[in-house]
């Protein structure tokens, strides 16, 4: 019993064990893996580094949305991907409603300008109001009732997905610019970084560079943070935190809006079940990254979507799509046995 | 557990039963508009509220005996069941009361989350794959009663129901509910390991990874790492999976031989099949229970308790926290093991998309639902969230349709025309119902008295500022 | 243990009982009159618009939920519409029908507890004459064995959209036992109207053969439809001599977002052409974009009719779907002839678009259910072997018959190609039945 107790005092992951070699040598197969992967094909190892590192952009603006909430409240937001959804399906309404398949430059530019605007209004709207309704009767109660509730609207959100815009997946058109932003040529392949590719990062990084200004450097971030902290505490010292809240949530649904308009327009298919998948995915991520650390979820995110996108596509002794869900969270579970605080998460307490 | 008290104390009787008259009686009236309202008073309907109510009022507990005989008559009516079921009213909005076959399925989800709830009701551990659980024994079952192996096996144990040269494994149900119990809480302690460093939703994620990693097995098994071995038989799915029963022996004193093809001279109210199965899975739950009661009462209850309210805390007071959570995981995937090897041998078959990741949600809101951590409250949201998924939801949007349905003659008024699509709208009412129960009851339909003392008395994080309500 | 609600629970089951006890029964409404409702939990209200009250019950059992509703609950329409068209009578029997569904919230399609129960409720209630399903095959599995040891012999039961060869038959892509294992009373209660996957996997590995494909990249959606046909295809297209490649067939997940990736390591594979064993509701539309995108327009791509109704591959892929390749078996519907072309004219004008090739099985089902029962003398037995040895003339799908297996005949698989957002005939492909089982 006496070693029970001093292995939580310990910083366990410091300790020399069979584990810890287990896991080195599994990480050392992965970069073998990839190494060998890197000079058979070179070419192809940098094309699917590209699509994943895209598809990882994407999942992390969602992620972004789950982080913040979670970090104020310490609940799951499963509404969140659904939010997500919904805002996706009103983004391929308006492309086809505006015709801008066939518009130009200056037009199309406008035009996605203002679906971003609409989407994130839209989705920012759905969020507070889902946390009006669903969560904030419940601040005082149990820990897993909001769980509850939060699965609850997720099914809502789904099923007016579902009569939306009916069974079958959506196919938004495209039009995102098709060229190339530049080509690299790998032993005898080229390959190129596409505009479509680009505009993802585009949008990414400056939003997570945003939020991570709104969080650190504005009052209402100090507000937010004093808040995910100790809510009675920040409540004694003035802070309005039903408003900090909804605030959150009307950051966290803006945030499914760009993520949205960003999906809808690179991948150009919504389902009604786009929104529940993508935010397990995006969930898995907010973890994997650390909890409530918001460049960790981006990061954790971009790590998802190489990993899938690898094991999709490289061609030496890979497992292939058929396992590429395990292969997620096989990965995801051995980081968190070695970092049980996720890779950019602080060793707290209450983590670790 | 106490001793039942057999003294009869007049005075204590009747003070404890006034509360409830009072209480009761507002309530009856309130209930009794409300139904009178959405179903029209049939006589049968006040006579059941009326004779539900007679039965309330008395506190039983306070009457020699009374715990037992309200216990018996309990019991009674569950066992008897199939026999009333076809003759009972309808429920207001609901409709009729649920089929014996709805009953079984009702009963092996209860299972599932009684199991769930030593998990997360007893020891806090949030567990977001418990459905990993349910497919083992579900595979188990299939393995050791089915043709699956037949290439290269046979091997008949008390097996019933099968030509006696069929290829496979085939064992009887009883010594594989046994057997994949043990093989499901081994899975569960291999699940657990990796989990006991990590705390709070840290441990949700890698739970939930499990429950993903799962199916996927189940999916690309027929063909496992490219070796050619078939293992779940991949999306084709594993059946037919044996039937339980009592086999020749025992089939010549009356007992059914097997449970698809029951036929008994001696018992004739044993030649119902789906009576066998419901009682089964009746004692199944009723062990199931008696466990859950020893398991919270024990020790090792205890000790769950104590890493549920604060995990520092009860390591300093000297409660072995990997143990015990082992333990946990081990006792909860036992009873998720029996459960899923029943439930495959009633559907006889099972397939890789009964395994996914809604399900583990779908029990998890069966326990929170109905009170986390209260055996009686789990059984409730258990019992009412299966029948929903199975009957419940078509039959609340039959009475909608038939309230408010133009085609349908409106009995109320009339807001659509032609019927609405039902199925199209099933997933977003069962989502409503969630939301408005967790809303009006945040601790659970039944709470558990050390949760609701938390709630009430706010010793749970209770903010100081203005929630608005 | 908190007292109230513990009591609360024992006294609500005790004055259950009490009542119970006392042997007051509800009141049961049976739409129908004469015949028992199948619980409707699972099934709509009884449909039955003729004279009196119906004498029997068809039930059809479809997953109304999830994905595949667009084209289950017009199969369920069509049903209706061939009972309509016959008066609700087959023959001097009067029938009403009621539309089960097999599917849950929860699972968003099948679930198979749902079926086993169902066809429990089917077996049980001796009003239901005859069944029209399941949709898919795993289901049909639970079923068919429920319904063959039915109280009052075997139960009928005649699929419109089931292609698992094993139901019926033995051979390539069936396991050991079948399909007797399905049929404990040793009587055949089941036939199908569409061909087997085995036909349309020879018929889709011929078509590589036609198209002079060398290296076919094999993918599939890993649920019991796709796998099964994608394994199918292999085996056929091993025997003609076309080359699978290894490690294929592949799966795409119908939940990821994207399919670049896949594309990628297609391309590297050399591969000139990709078969997709499974169905277009399966995230379809881009996992087509994605491969196009990825592959080029040189790359042929293959599907059987999981990708039908045309339109809808089309409305997912758009400009992708340009130049695939799709295998339908039987005859199409715009290319129907006789009582088919009326069916689809007629039910056009009744829904206001055109059916789904399912669709027209589906009415075909409930054409051949129907005189099924016409010719019986009302018991199920006799429903249930007026099943096979069938000759059906100038039905909705043609000339052809149901054989002793259940299986159909009409063995024709039809090529069409997608061209300017329309699926174009190609041509027809017949396989021959000694390939086929060989």
């Amino acid at each position: 019993m006496s070693t029970e107790a001093s292995r939580i005092r310990l910083p366990a992951a410091y300790r020399p064990s069979p584990l810890a070699a287990i896991g080195s040598l599994l990480v050392l197969l992965v970069i073998v893996w990839l190494a060998v992967n890197l000079v058979k094909e070179p070419a192809e190892f940098y094309r699917l580094f590209l699509i994943g590192f895209t598809n990882g952009a994407v999942y992390g603006l969602v992620a972004l949305g789950y982080s913040l909430v979670y970090g104020i409240l310490e609940l799951i937001n499963f509404a969140h991907g659904d939010v997500f959804m919904l805002g996706g399906m009103l983004v391929a309404t308006m492309v086809a409603s505006w015709g801008l398949a066939g518009a130009g430059d200056a037009g199309l530019w406008f035009g996605i300008l203002a679906m971003l605007l609409i989407a994130m209004a839209f989705c920012a709207t759905i969020n507070t109001t889902i946390e009006l309704v669903a969560y904030r009767r419940l601040r005082g109660a149990p820990r897993l009732a909001p769980l509850i509730t939060a699965i609850g609207m997720s099914f809502i959100l789904q099923n007016i997905g579902l009569v939306w815009k009916g069974a079958r997946p959506t196919s938004v058109d495209s039009i995102l610019p098709t060229g190339d932003v530049f080509t690299v040529t790998l032993s005898g392949t080229s390959v190129a970084y596409t505009w479509r590719q680009f505009i993802v990062l585009l949008v990414t990084a400056p939003t997570l560079l945003l939020l991570i200004w709104l969080v650190q450097q504005t009052r209402q971030g100090k507000a937010m943070r004093a808040t995910a902290q100790d809510q009675d505490a920040a409540a004694m010292m003035g802070i309005n935190v039903n408003r900090t809240i909804s605030f959150t949530f009307f950051i966290a649904g803006s945030l499914a809006g760009v993520a949205a308009l960003l999906f809808a327009l690179y991948t150009t298919t919504v389902h009604f079940t786009t929104g529940f998948r993508l935010g397990l995915i995006a969930f898995t991520a907010a973890v994997l990254g650390g909890i409530g650390n918001l460049p960790g979820a981006v990061l954790g995110a971009v790590l998802i979507g190489l990993i899938e996108s690898f094991n999709n596509g490289l061609g030496w002794s890979t497992p292939g799509s058929d396992w590429t869900t395990s292969i997620i969270f096989a990965i995801l579970i051995m980081i968190l046995v070695f970092r049980p605080e996720g890779l950019l998460g602080e060793r707290t307490p209450e983590g670790g | 557990m106490r001793r039942p008290d057999f003294s009869f104390d007049r005075d204590a009787f009747i003070r404890d039963s006034r509360p409830r008259v009072k209480k009761g009686l507002i309530a009856g009236a309130v209930g009794f508009l409300v139904i009178a309202l959405l179903a029209g008073a049939t006589f049968t309907l006040v006579l059941a509220l009326l004779l539900g109510w007679l039965v309330y009022i008395p506190a039983w507990n306070r009457v020699p005996y009374g715990r037992v005989a309200v216990l018996t008559v309990a019991l009674l009516a569950a066992v008897l069941y199939p026999y009333y079921q076809p003759d009972m009213f309808e429920i207001p909005v609901f409709g009729e009361f649920p089929t014996v076959d709805t009953a079984v399925t009702m009963m092996i989800f209860v299972m599932m989350a009684l199991g769930l709830n030593i998990v997360v009701g007893y020891a806090g551990l949030l567990d977001l794959g418990y459905v990993a659980f349910y497919a083992m024994g579900a595979y188990t079952a299939a393995w050791f009663a089915s043709p699956q192996f037949g290439e290269s096996v046979k091997f008949h144990l008390g097996s019933v129901g099968v030509n006696p040269n069929a290829q496979g494994f085939h064992i009887s149900i009883w010594l594989i509910l046994i057997l994949a119990a043990i093989f499901t809480a081994i899975i569960g302690v291999i699940i657990g390991l990796p989990t006991l460093r990590l705390r709070g939703d840290y441990l949700a994620i890698v739970t939930l990874g499990f429950g993903e990693i799962m199916p996927q097995i189940a999916r690309n098994g027929d063909n496992l790492f490219n070796t050619g071995f078939n293992l779940t038989n991949g999306p084709q799915g594993i059946n037919p999976i044996d039937p339980p029963g009592f086999g020749a022996t025992l089939g010549n004193i009356g007992l059914p031989e097997s449970y698809l093809t029951p036929g008994s001279d001696a018992f004739p109210f044993l030649s119902d099949s789906l009576r066998l199965y419901y009682w089964t899975a009746l004692v199944l739950v009723l062990f199931t229970v008696f466990c859950s009661v020893r398991l919270r009462d024990s020790r090792l209850g205890r000790a769950w308790i104590a890493i549920r309210e604060d995990e520092t805390a009860a390591a300093a007071m000297g409660v072995p926290l990997m143990r015990t959570k082992t333990w946990a995981y081990a006792a909860g995937a036992f009873f998720g093991g029996i459960a899923g090897a029943y439930y495959a041998s009633f559907k006889s078959g099972t397939f890789p998309d009964d395994f996914f990741f809604n399900i583990s949600v779908f029990i998890l809101c069966m326990v929170i639902l109905g009170g986390m951590g209260n055996i009686w409250g789990v059984i409730l949201g258990g019992s009412f969230l299966a029948y929903l998924n199975q009957e419940g939801l078509g039959n609340i949007g039959g009475w909608l349709n038939d309230h408010f349905s133009g085609q349908r003659g409106a009995e109320w008024v009339q807001l659509w025309s032609t019927d609405i699509d039902v199925p199209l709208y099933q997933y977003g009412i069962f989502g409503v119902i969630l939301v408005i129960v967790m809303l009006f009851k945040p601790e659970g339909l039944i709470p558990s008295a050390r949760r609701k003392a938390e709630f009430e008395e706010g010793v749970a994080d209770q903010p100081l500022y203005d929630v608005s309500h | 243990m908190r007292k109230g609600g513990f009591w609360f629970l024992v006294a609500f089951v005790f004055g259950v009982l009490a009542f119970a006890a006392a042997g007051c029964g509800g009141d049961d409404d049976g739409g129908g009159g004469g015949v028992t409702a199948l619980p409707s939990a699972s099934c709509g209200a009884i449909r039955y618009e003729g004279e009196g009250d119906p004498d029997y019950l068809i039930a059809s059992d479809l997953p109304l939920q999830g994905a595949n509703r667009a084209l289950t609950t017009e199969m369920a329409d069509a049903i209706e519409f061939i009972l309509k068209q016959r008066d609700w009578k087959a023959g001097d029997y009067k029938i009403g029908y009621q539309s089960c569904d097999d599917s849950t919230a929860q699972a968003g399609s099948w679930d198979s507890a749902k079926c086993s129960s169902n066809a429990r409720a089917y077996a049980n209630n001796e009003d239901v004459i005859g069944v029209i399903g399941t949709f898919n095959s795993g289901c049909a599995k639970l079923e068919i064995p429920v319904n063959n040891r039915a109280p009052d012999g075997p139960l009928a039961m005649i699929s419109p959209a089931n292609t698992y060869p094993g139901l019926t038959i033995g051979g390539p892509g069936t396991e050991q036992g079948e399909p007797d294992n399905y049929y404990p009373t040793g009587k055949r209660n089941y036939a199908r109207v569409v061909w087997n996957d085995q036909f349309q996997g020879a018929a889709g590995a011929q078509l590589a053969q036609d198209l002079k494909l060398k290296k076919v990249y094999v993918l599939t959606d890993k649920e019991t439809y796709g796998n099964g046909i994608a394994n199918l295809f292999v085996r056929y297209a091993k025997k003609l001599g076309v080359q699978t490649l290894p490690g294929t067939p592949q799966a795409w997940d119908k939940n990821a977002s994207s399919y670049e990736a896949i594309a990628s390591r297609i391309q590297a594979s050399g591969a000139d052409a990709v078969f997709l064993g499974g169905i277009v509701c399966n995230n379809g539309g881009k996992l087509i974009k994605d491969l196009r995108a990825g592959l080029g327009a040189n790359v042929t791509i293959v599907g059987p009719d999981g990708w039908t109704p045309i339109s809808a591959t089309v409305q997912g892929a758009g400009q992708a779907a340009e130049g695939m390749y799709i295998t339908q078996p039987g005859i199409p519907p715009d290319r129907l002839k006789g009582a088919g072309k009326k069916f689809v004219d007629d039910f056009t004008a009744e829904v206001g678009h055109a059916p789904d090739p399912y669709t027209n099985y589906a009415a075909q089902a409930a054409q051949i259910m129907l005189d099924s029962i016409a010719d019986s003398d009302g018991t199920r037995p006799k429903v249930a072997e007026g099943l096979f040895n069938r000759d059906v003339k100038d039905g909705i799908l043609g000339d052809f018959k149901i054989d002793e297996n259940g299986d159909t005949t009409l063995g024709t698989v039809a090529v069409f190609r997608i061209q300017g957002g329309k699926g174009v005939f190609n041509k027809l492909i017949t396989p021959e039945l000694s390939f086929v089982k060989g």
